[in-house]
This record gives structure tokens, C-alpha cells and sequence, in this order.
């Protein structure tokens, strides 16, 4: 096997779960978010030998992850977010869970927040470092801790409105 | 009610996970490849055709006016050109470095690609509509010495009709498509460039 495949398989293993966390949190949509990380793979692996060690390696998977959700606005008509959450309820083959229905809801919630929202707030919610966030999104740290701030208080408020109806 | 708290440890209980493995990404790294590869050969091989057929024309057939081999060479230059644009677009998109930029700069890079790609497809193609309508116009010469004079008329209206047609039917609806398509876009972009600046 080649340094840069088991590279990759390494980058791969660390990252992917996080990943796809950040791509369902934007879009909404298991599918949609499966595509978006073997996209943001697949261009990792292209890009990989133009990493220049300015950054650590999961930062900038996290970037070309960010740059390849918000590109996806570009290729795919997004449907409505609760016509998308509700199909990843209807999607469980079993009857879903108290803690699936959960999560379900909280996906919808972030579905309902605006798209830069989305990004910050799965990647708090992974608890990615503050100034590895602010490096990603490209926002000072001063003025991402502000946002996140606005952002909690604001899915918390959307969650428990969610969860009311 | 739930605090925000609440939320991240149902965040970190929660059980969706990816159902790609890395096998899978191995797989379409391969397939993307020959697919790009694949569709820059079949664009290669048919624009190389239509060149040869057209050379074919120019050496094989004697035309009595020069104007023909002008039109020939009109028509030739519009497939080159189209090509060598298309080429172009692919190298630019695969050495670009712009997938790294931070996302509001990627965003920018994104609505200008997107504006350029636009022009290509609407302003240009208008471009080859007129030269290609100055190339058989300068064909319409040799047919007027070369055959009767009912088959030359029959020619220009066939011809003259199918421009129109082509002009304020298909055109216009292409043109009117792909603005509206591309401004949607462009909105939805500048949009999310915004929400990144704002503080």
C-alpha cells in the first residue's frame, strides 16, 4: 500500500464520522449528507498533496468539507427541511426510538437555521476547538464567540418549540 | 424544556452514522477519474470528426467561389473555439485551488465561475449563431451558380427558417432558462456570502 493511501485511510478514520455529522447538519438528508462526504473525500484525496502543513490536517478537511456543502446549494434543489426531516423519521424500518426521535428533532431544528448556523453550530456540537472553527469558517475568533452565542440560544429556543408541537 | 447542554449530550448518543466505507471512496476516486477522462475523449473524438469531414469537404469537393471555403473555415473555427473553451474550463476547475480558500472567498470564487460559465453559454452561443449564419450565407453564393434557381430559393428558406426558429424559439428559451437558473443561484450565494461577513 502506497504513504499516501494509508495516509488517507488514517484521514479517513479520524475524520469521516465528524464529517458526515457536519454534512447532515446542513443539509438534512442521510442521503444528501452520505454524498457530501464521499465528495469532500474525494477531493481531500485530490488535494491532498497541496497540504502545506499551515493548518492541522482536520482542519483542513473540515474546510473542503465546508466549502463542498456550501457548493451543494449550487447542484441540488433543497426540498423543505420538514418534508426532509420527516423522511428520516419515516425511514426507520423499526418503530424509532424516544432517543431517535430525539435526534431527529434536533437535526430538524438545525435544518431550520441559516446555513453558516448549520456549519458553526455542528461543529460545536462535535466540539471542535474555537479557534480551529474560526480558522475553518473563516470569522475571527472574537466574532465567532459571539455568533455561537446568538446560535445556541437560538436552536435551543427552535428545539423546544420543535419539541412542543 | 432542554438547555443547550441537553442537546450536546443527545448529540453525542446519537447513532446516525455514514454507510460509505473508505472502500467505496477508493471506488469513485477511480470512476471519477476515467468519467472525466471518458467524456474529455468522446468530446475530442467527435469535435476531431467533424474537423476531418469538413477537411474532407475542402479537399475532395471543388468549389467554384472562394466564399465556400471562407464558410468552411467559419464553421471550422466555431468548433475550435467551442472546444478549446470547454478544455480550458476543465484544466481550470481541476488545478483550481479555490476548494481551500475560506468560504467566503470560495463562495465569491463560485458566483464568478458561475457568471463566467453563463456568458459562455448564452452570449457566445449567440456569437456562433451569427457566424454560422454568415457561413451559409457565403455558401448561399455558391449555390446561386450552381444549381437551379428554385433549389437555391428552397435552400435560403429552409435555411432562413431554421435560424428563426433557432433564434427566437430555442434561444431565447435556452437564454431565458439559464439566466433564471443562474441568478437563483447567484442570489442563494450571495446569501450565504453575506450571513459569513455579517457580524
Amino acid at each position: 500500500m502506497s504513504n499516501q493511501r494509508i495516509l488517507f485511510q488514517q484521514l479517513f478514520d479520524d475524520n469521516s464520522k465528524r464529517v458526515y455529522h457536519l454534512c447532515y447538519g446542513y443539509t438534512g438528508d442521510s442521503d444528501a449528507a452520505n454524498d457530501l462526504m464521499q465528495e469532500t473525500f474525494i477531493k481531500v484525496w485530490q488535494h491532498l498533496d497541496t497540504f502545506r502543513n499551515q493548518s492541522q490536517l482536520s482542519t483542513w478537511i473540515y474546510r473542503i468539507a465546508v466549502n463542498t456543502c456550501l457548493s451543494y446549494l449550487r447542484t441540488a434543489k433543497r426540498r423543505a427541511t420538514d418534508e426532509l426531516n420527516d423522511h428520516i423519521i419515516e425511514n426507520h424500518t423499526e418503530e424509532p426510538s424516544e432517543k431517535q426521535e430525539q435526534v431527529a428533532l434536533l437535526y430538524q431544528s438545525i435544518a431550520q437555521l441559516e446555513e453558516n448556523e448549520r456549519i458553526i453550530i455542528t461543529m460545536v456540537l462535535d466540539e471542535i476547538p474555537y479557534p480551529e472553527i474560526a480558522e475553518i469558517s473563516g470569522i475571527s475568533e472574537g466574532n465567532l464567540r459571539v455568533k455561537i452565542h446568538r446560535i445556541k440560544h437560538k436552536l435551543t429556543e427552535i428545539y423546544n418549540r420543535n419539541e412542543r408541537v | 424544556m432542554k438547555g443547550f447542554e441537553d442537546l450536546q449530550q443527545l448529540w453525542h448518543r446519537q447513532t446516525p452514522e455514514p454507510n460509505v466505507s473508505f472502500d467505496t471512496i477508493l471506488k469513485r476516486i477511480k470512476e471519477s477519474k476515467s468519467e472525466l477522462a471518458k467524456k474529455l475523449f468522446w468530446q475530442s473524438v467527435i469535435v476531431a470528426a467533424a474537423i476531418i469531414v469538413l477537411l474532407s469537404v475542402w479537399v475532395a469537393v471543388s468549389f467554384s467561389t472562394w466564399t465556400t471555403y471562407l464558410a468552411l473555415a467559419l464553421t471550422m473555427g466555431c468548433i475550435c473555439y467551442f472546444f478549446v473553451n470547454q478544455l480550458a474550463d476543465y484544466r481550470r476547475i481541476s488545478s483550481s485551488h479555490s476548494l481551500l480558500s475560506k468560504p467566503q472567498e470560495y463562495i465569491a470564487y463560485l458566483q464568478a465561475f458561475k457568471q463566467k460559465r453563463n456568458r459562455f453559454n448564452t452570449r457566445n452561443y449567440m456569437a456562433y449563431e451569427i457566424v454560422l449564419a454568415v457561413a451559409f450565407g457565403l455558401y448561399a453564393v455558391e449555390m446561386y451558380f450552381s444549381v437551379p434557381f428554385w433549389a437555391f430559393i428552397t435552400f435560403l428558406l429552409v435555411v432562413v427558417c431554421w435560424f428563426l426558429i433557432c433564434h427566437f424559439v430555442f434561444m431565447k428559451q435556452y437564454i431565458k432558462q439559464e439566466n433564471a437558473r443562474i441568478q437563483e443561484m447567484i442570489d442563494n450565494l450571495g446569501r450565504i456570502n453575506k450571513q459569513f461577513h455579517e457580524s
